[in-house]
């Protein structure tokens, strides 16, 4: 095989994501890497279904259930009760956009401002998929949902999470995506072996259904929104030292990405829109750059090892 | 408010414990189904010989060499040779290209590279001798590749040749730099190995007869070749040297340069092996054409390696008559534009009436080959004049077949091949033993719309080294190296073959496809999204309408 992900499962077919689910393919790769000694954390997002209606569930490790707004107090909950007991299990809360940007996000700010020892893993296919294609935070700038539709869609740019995230200063924050398995087997090491304090990865998920796209396309559009930088991968430790960790080799027109989904109509048909659309990527892109660059130039002078 | 110290003090809550693989069987809700499907490389399909490259570069790959000899030779028994040689039709297909832009894969250098890896494995001796007798006459790549496949049926082969060794073209006609003779002789080592006899300084026509070997044999393939010069057809012709008797006299170590300036009339490859054989000999070489480089016959690779070498080239230049002068030889031509295209769609040369005279020490002309038909009788013939043949090599006597240059006119090494190959397997169906050869079914191509470039490496081609100079005879390229030959394979699409790249594991987003040294899908649970057909790189894999899947 060609790849250097694992060949063990831990997730069982059966699953009740959509064809092509980004979602789950996010979990089934996560969890490789994971291994069984881990527990997930769900609050109400796709993934609520896509495990399986009750009495049977797919994941191989145990699964809670919970609260929409939870999953981050209840992953360091579970995690206490695991020290508490002497044992090492990696606890995970795995949310949707909803669970992160939107409705988890005091959990989420509160579990990180206390660092806690958990692994907060955000699947991202920006909107409330699973209740019908709802718009949340996460949704881009001109994006058709059910709730912005054609005429008037999305007007605000997608919430910059990994700032709000870096701005905690916790240890390890990363983005990812299945379409770079690889990177997103290596990412999710890096977060494993960070532990002892709170770990985010921030994974960007098609959504076939909710974003108007045959299911074959999923990883080809997740590859185009790297390729165009319009979700660029980067990890950021502390909260302050980034470092891209794909860099494109060609700079790719954001309408590549966007031509490929039905949701994007909107922006697609105005050129003005688009050109924001495009600007905003680009300074988002530069602005990591320089980020990146910053963190080489300190880690290469002489203090550069006292960050904090 | 209750207290909650014990266990029993919590509510119930539901929990579940069994997998959803014991009620959801999530395939019930696919209407289309992903198969591994085993369809024709572009690369395979322009190769004259049809030989399954990806197959044998992922044995490659996988460190089976002889598995990858077995199954090239199994179509081409020379890789060795045609690794050297062969223009390369494989690598003009590839979908590599087609798609990206980036260049081919190296397959003419990887199939060298596995010709020298594998040189000193045995051909495979029969498991059974028929008892029957064949004859091959001419021992080039025709001759000698028929003499491969007859003597794998199990027949007794008898190779004639009219020169003192045999080899043909191969040891002749091509310049030791391009293929050393040391490898053609080993070659022949291993096909004298397997028991085929050579027998030398024997000649179709004078020496015996067709009428004789079918007296003797149960069946005789002729492959003699195009060896006879066809004249350039100006005043002085007597002057002129004959091209492919120099390349045959300096194969045999005669090296005899007539001077320091030289001019080869002609645009075939025997024009371009000519004018680099005098060059690398020392020689100012003038290459006279009529016609320009666009519509020269040549290899285009042969005429750059010309071109490298430092061979002049004049366009558009006819040679009208030569003419002896104080030891110098002055070649009146005439300037030529270009007309209207002519039945060979190539544009035709006009004269100008602009005439000019140029001076050489030596004028060779190369301007085409021809077959010898003298040694066939009358009855075999058609009403032109012709060699009256089937596609398979067939003549109209059941007991005879033809091929290779002798009824192509002067062609590739590997279309040669598959000549023989092509009457080995005429000749097997005649005797009634079709059996030992599988059908070749046509099978479907796979387009360049359908690869998935995006997981195989983009580092540079690699391909042969040029060598240092070594002499004018040396071989003038290096084979790869073991690691530079991984490398180049990792390179390949493996269009339309599984190569086990495990692309379709990994993307499979609900895990149904389990690894056992290949994909294996779970058709209870795969839901159809399409991903595994869409990602694999070859497009290995195809999506079937559930309609028409037959349900038992």
């Amino acid at each position: 095989m060609r790849w250097a992900v694992p060949e063990a499962e831990f997730m069982d077919p059966g699953t009740l994501g959509c064809q092509g689910c980004g979602g789950t393919l996010s979990m089934r790769l996560v969890l490789k890497e994971l291994g069984d000694d881990a527990i997930a954390v769900l609050p109400a997002c796709c993934w609520s279904i896509i495990d399986g209606p009750w009495p049977v569930h797919a994941l191989n490790i145990p699964v809670f259930h919970t609260a929409f707004e939870t999953a981050a107090v209840v992953a360091t909950g579970i995690k206490a009760a695991k020290q508490i007991k002497g044992k090492d299990t990696t606890v995970v809360a795995w949310a949707g956009d909803g669970g992160t940007f939107d409705i988890g996000l005091q959990a989420l700010s509160g579990a990180a401002e206390r660092n806690e020892d958990i692994v907060f893993i955000c699947y991202d296919n920006e909107a409330y998929m699973n209740t019908g294609i709802q718009r949340s935070s996460a949704t881009p700038l001109g994006t058709w949902t059910t709730t912005t539709p054609d005429e008037r869609p999305e007007p605000r740019p997608k919430k910059d999470i990994m700032g709000i995230m870096a701005a905690h200063r916790i240890p390890y924050a990363a983005t990812a995506t299945v379409a770079y398995p690889d990177d997103l087997s290596r990412k999710v090491r890096t977060a494993l072996a960070a532990k002892g304090g709170m770990r985010f990865l921030h994974l960007l998920s098609a959504c076939p259904p909710g974003w108007k796209m045959a299911a074959d396309d999923a990883i080809e559009a997740m590859r185009r929104a790297v390729q165009t930088n319009v979700f660029p991968l980067y990890e950021v430790r502390d909260g302050r030292e980034y470092k891209i960790t794909h860099w494109p080799e060609a700079e790719v027109d954001v309408a590549d990405y966007f031509s490929l989904q039905g949701r994007f109509a909107p922006l697609l048909a105005d050129d003005a829109l688009l050109n924001l659309v495009r600007n905003n990527v680009r300074e988002r892109w530069w602005f990591l750059v320089e980020r990146h660059q910053q963190s080489l130039r300190k880690a290469s002078s002489p203090d550069g090892a006292h960050l904090h | 408010m209750s207290t909650l110290n014990h266990v029993d003090d919590y509510p119930e809550i539901p929990v579940s414990l069994a997998s959803t693989r014991t009620i959801l069987k999530t395939g019930a809700w696919r209407s289309v189904r992903p198969v591994l499907a085993e369809r024709s490389a572009p690369c395979s399909a322009a190769c004259p010989a049809g030989v399954g490259i990806p197959a044998y570069l992922q044995d490659i790959k996988e460190g089976r060499p002889k598995e990858a000899f077995a199954a090239l030779t199994s179509r081409n028994p020379f890789p060795r040779i045609t690794g050297r040689v062969c223009p390369h039709f494989c690598e003009q297909a590839c979908n590599l290209e087609e798609k990206t832009g980036r260049d081919s894969v190296s397959i003419r250098s990887i199939e060298r590279w596995l010709g020298d890896e594998t040189a000193h494995l045995p051909h495979p001796v029969p498991s059974r001798e028929t008892g029957k007798q064949v004859a091959v006459v001419g021992s080039g790549p025709a001759g000698l590749a028929a003499a491969f496949y007859l003597r794998r049926s199990g027949h007794e082969v008898t190779v004639f040749d009219r020169r003192d060794l045999p080899g043909g073209m191969l040891r002749y006609g091509i310049p030791d730099y391009r293929l050393p003779t040391v490898i053609v002789d080993e070659e022949l080592a291993r096909l004298e190995a397997m028991g085929i006899e050579f027998r030398n300084g024997v000649a179709l026509g004078s020496d015996l007869t067709l009428d004789d070997l079918e007296a003797t044999y149960a069946a005789v393939f002729v492959a003699t070749g195009a060896g006879r010069e066809r004249t350039v057809g100006i005043e002085g012709e007597s002057l002129l040297e004959p091209g492919l008797a120099f390349l045959e006299a300096t194969g045999r170590g005669e090296v005899a340069l007539p001077g320091d300036r030289c001019a080869v009339i002609g645009g075939g490859n025997t024009a371009m092996d000519v004018a680099r054989v005098l060059r690398r000999l020392g020689a100012e070489v003038t290459v006279l054409y009529r016609r320009t480089v666009t519509e020269m016959p040549a290899i285009r690779e042969e005429y750059e390696h010309a071109v490298a070498d430092g061979v002049t080239f004049k366009w558009l230049t006819l040679p009208r008559a030569v003419k002896k002068q104080d030891g110098k030889l002055i070649v009146t031509v005439e300037d030529m534009w270009l007309g209207e295209p002519d039945e060979s769609g190539r544009r035709r040369p006009m004269p100008t009436g602009v005439s000019r005279e140029l001076r050489f020490h030596g004028v060779f002309s190369a301007t085409g080959e021809t077959a010898d038909l003298t040694p066939f009788p009358d009855r075999l013939m058609s009403s032109d004049g012709w060699l009256s043949l089937a596609e398979n090599g067939a003549t109209t006597d059941p007991l005879v077949y033809a091929g290779g240059d002798l009824a192509t006119g002067p062609a590739t090494v590997i279309e040669a091949i598959v000549a023989g190959r092509r009457a080995a397997r005429a000749i097997d169906h005649q005797l009634g033993l079709d059996r030992l050869w599988p059908e070749d079914n046509p099978i479907e191509v796979v387009g360049s719309a359908e690869v998935n470039p995006t997981y195989v490496p983009r580092h540079d081609r690699t391909a042969d080294h040029v060598a240092e100079w070594a002499g004018p005879f040396a071989e003038e390229s290096v084979t790869m190296t073991d690691a530079e030959v991984l490398y180049e394979i990792e390179r390949c699409l493996s269009c339309g073959h599984c190569n086990a790249c495990g692309t379709c594991f990994v993307f499979c987003p609900d895990g149904v496809i389990t690894w056992e040294d290949g994909p294996v899908i779970d058709y209870e649970f795969c839901k159809g999204c399409g991903i595994c057909v869409a990602e694999c790189p070859g497009h290995a894999m195809i999506l079937v309408n559930e309609r028409e899947v037959s349900h038992v």
